[in-house]
């Protein structure tokens, strides 16, 4: 943590030594909660969506600022920075921080590299601003995940062939990233599961509440083990429709590592994720995969292990200021050996209408049902393991940019 | 003169109105001057003619957008003359997403986003860059060879435009009918161009050579054999694509 927070005021003494122009973005999402769920598992319960029947009411959506500082032509810093109300370590925290060099193409091809703190190119959905999502305002099983453990801390590069600029009908992109001071990602899965939530682990922030089991406040950024984790990804945009993007994910953990200081162990995680979107005439089609397996091994118990797949497809159309979206989620959970807690499986319906009024306001009707069975529900709180969760939120959404 | 032949037929293209008949409002010793003078031009062959250019899809649906080149072959027509053209971004958007230029043209990209943007070419007729700007443009970009010159923006990988840089004697682009018209061309041989982004990679040729003289009306009517490629996503929210 001490590394990240010298990172975080290296490149803000950069930021501040430049005199171009930073773009701003600021935005205040308050909601109408009406939920059945259990107690959620941000909140001391195993409930797989945000907000339980006790957080039923008025609730803070999210707050977010996000700026974009240029630092010559090419390069440029960006932060992200969110406010969630009650489940946050701190009352706002850093989502993303990074400098982003993108020089320009030549001969066809473009070279981009990330170094920092920021999301690995896997989401579909999650396109916006602040890795939100335009058709929905709970996330898939996949990027409420991703959003909760992943964050690639380290420097990832992207080499594009931009073929629509060269005549031709796509571009094709592949991607390569080596990080760190993410190996307690897995500890969720095994814990509470797959969940359709729409917030984001910070960067010096927890999952869950502290003491509570099983999600007992996990703190997601560290480095446990010293080992370098990679990823490496294939992107094909073909006219800008059709998106396909695959990606190899392995933190490459040393699953004995445990960090005695954090209570936590090194989660040897990797997983393969698929995906594709096709856009015409308003409509957008998402589908996206993910499987994959995380594991570890204290000493004295021998290797425990829980491999993972999660789906959805997504459906959306677009008209004027209107967007009605469309979801079915799939996930599972299995442990190995089977005794192991943590196993769930489960399958989740979202519906979302969004009225677009303008630049500065968004109005989200969601509706989430989500229904799920977890075996920590029994060992941990001594519930039935099978349950249905009906969350219906109403959104309003202020936002407002700029540049200084 | 060969500039402004150019643009005349340009703007013919754009507005899509029909030539006007000469009205009876004309002093008569003006009209029988007028007729003198063009019955000794059309005796010595010089009777300036016109050209009207249609492109159908496959479909028979006309192709609005596709950029004409007329170029001369016997070199009684000279290529028209520089001008100075500006292209603004606006909404994430290159406006407008195609210009034609001749040989020599100035283009100025002002940037009317509240965003800055980084404009670049690397097409072999005119590589360039405009580093991160905002509002104020840099000077004219100078285009001094033909081709196609095709731009995207660095920061904003679904900004695309292209800028036709020719040297033809007359050029335009067809309307919303698929039409493209032409007057005041000196008789001669001469062979037509079609470019649309389209088209590229279709592997139809579309150039067609013709004689105009005064004697008639010219005019070439196109219908694609092949349909056209899709064409690149337009019209959804772009700030939707930030990662």
């Amino acid at each position: 943590m001490g590394r990240l927070l010298r990172l975080a005021a290296a490149l803000c003494t950069v930021a501040c030594g430049t005199a171009a122009a930073a773009d701003w973005q600021l935005s205040l999402d308050t909601r109408l909660v009406g939920s059945d769920g259990r107690r959620s598992f941000l909140d001391g319960g195993l409930g797989a969506v945000r907000y339980g029947e006790n957080r039923s009411g008025l609730e803070l959506g999210r707050f977010r600022i996000g700026i974009s500082e240029p630092i010559g032509s090419i390069v440029a810093l960006r932060l992200d920075a969110s406010s969630w109300g009650g489940y946050q370590k701190n009352p706002i925290d850093l989502t993303e921080a990074y400098l982003e060099l993108r020089p320009y193409p030549r001969a066809g091809f473009r070279a981009r590299v990330k170094a920092g703190a920021f999301y690995a190119p896997i989401s579909l959905e999650n396109r916006a601003a602040g890795w939100e999502s335009p058709y929905t305002l709970s996330s898939s099983a996949i990027d409420s995940w991703i959003a909760e453990e992943l964050r690639t801390i380290g420097v990832e590069t992207q080499i594009d062939w931009l073929g629509t600029r060269l005549g031709h009908d796509f571009d094709v992109g592949i991607v390569g990233a080596a990080f760190g001071w993410n190996e307690p990602a897995g500890v969720s899965l095994a814990s509470h599961g797959f969940a359709l939530d729409d917030t984001q682990t910070t960067l010096f922030g927890r999952v869950g509440r502290r003491g509570a089991q099983p999600v007992a406040g996990f703190q997601e950024f560290h480095e446990i083990d010293g080992r370098v984790g990679t990823y490496e990804g294939v992107e094909l945009r073909w006219l800008q429709r059709l998106t396909l993007r695959a990606l190899h994910y392995d933190n490459h953990a040393d699953p004995a590592s445990f960090d005695a200081a954090l209570g936590e162990h090194a989660w040897a995680t990797h997983f393969d994720s698929a995906g594709a979107r096709f856009e015409s005439d308003g409509w957008s089609l998402i589908a996206q995969w993910m499987e994959g397996e995380t594991y570890v091994a204290p000493a004295g118990v021998g290797q425990l292990e829980w491999p993972f797949r999660a789906r959805y497809l997504l459906a959306s159309r677009q008209w004027g200021r209107n967007t009605v979206s469309l979801r079915y989620d799939e996930f599972e959970v299995d442990a190995d050996p089977p005794v192991v807690r943590g196993i769930q499986g489960g399958h989740a319906v979202t519906a979302a209408y969004i009225y677009t009024a303008g630049s500065h306001w968004r109005f989200t009707l969601e509706w989430l049902h989500v229904r799920s069975s977890q075996s920590n529900r029994r060992i941990f709180l001594g519930e039935t393991p099978l349950v249905s969760e009906n969350l219906t939120q109403l959104a309003v959404r202020y936002a407002i940019d700029g540049s200084f | 003169m060969s500039r402004t032949r150019g643009l005349k037929a340009r703007s013919a293209g754009g507005s899509a109105s029909p030539p006007r008949p000469l009205r009876p409002r004309v002093p008569l010793l003006v009209a029988l001057a007028a007729g003198m003078a063009a019955l000794l031009a059309g005796a010595s062959g010089a009777f300036a003619g016109s050209l009207t250019v249609t492109i159908l899809r496959h479909d028979g649906k006309p192709l609005p957008g596709a950029v004409v080149m007329v170029h001369s072959l016997d070199g009684t027509s000279k290529p028209s003359a520089p001008l100075r053209a500006v292209m603004d971004q606006v909404d994430l958007k290159f406006t407008p997403d195609l210009l034609v230029v001749p040989v020599g043209s100035t283009v100025v990209f002002p940037n009317s986003d509240r965003t800055a943007h980084e404009v670049y070419s690397f097409s072999p007729a005119h590589p360039f860059q405009l580093p991160l700007y905002r509002g104020k443009p840099y000077p004219p970009v100078r285009f001094d060879k033909p081709g196609l010159v095709t731009l995207g923006c660095n920061i904003h990988d679904f900004m695309i435009a292209y800028i036709v840089v020719t040297d033809a004697a007359f050029y335009g682009e067809t309307d919303a009918a698929g039409v493209w018209s032409a007057s005041g061309i000196p008789p001669g041989q001469y062979r037509v161009e079609v470019w649309h982004p389209r088209l590229v990679g279709n592997g139809e040729s579309l150039e067609r050579t013709l004689s105009v003289d005064g004697a008639a009306p010219a005019a070439i009517d196109i219908r694609l054999k092949k349909s056209l490629r899709p064409a690149m996503l337009d019209g959804h929210m772009a700030s939707w694509d930030a990662y």
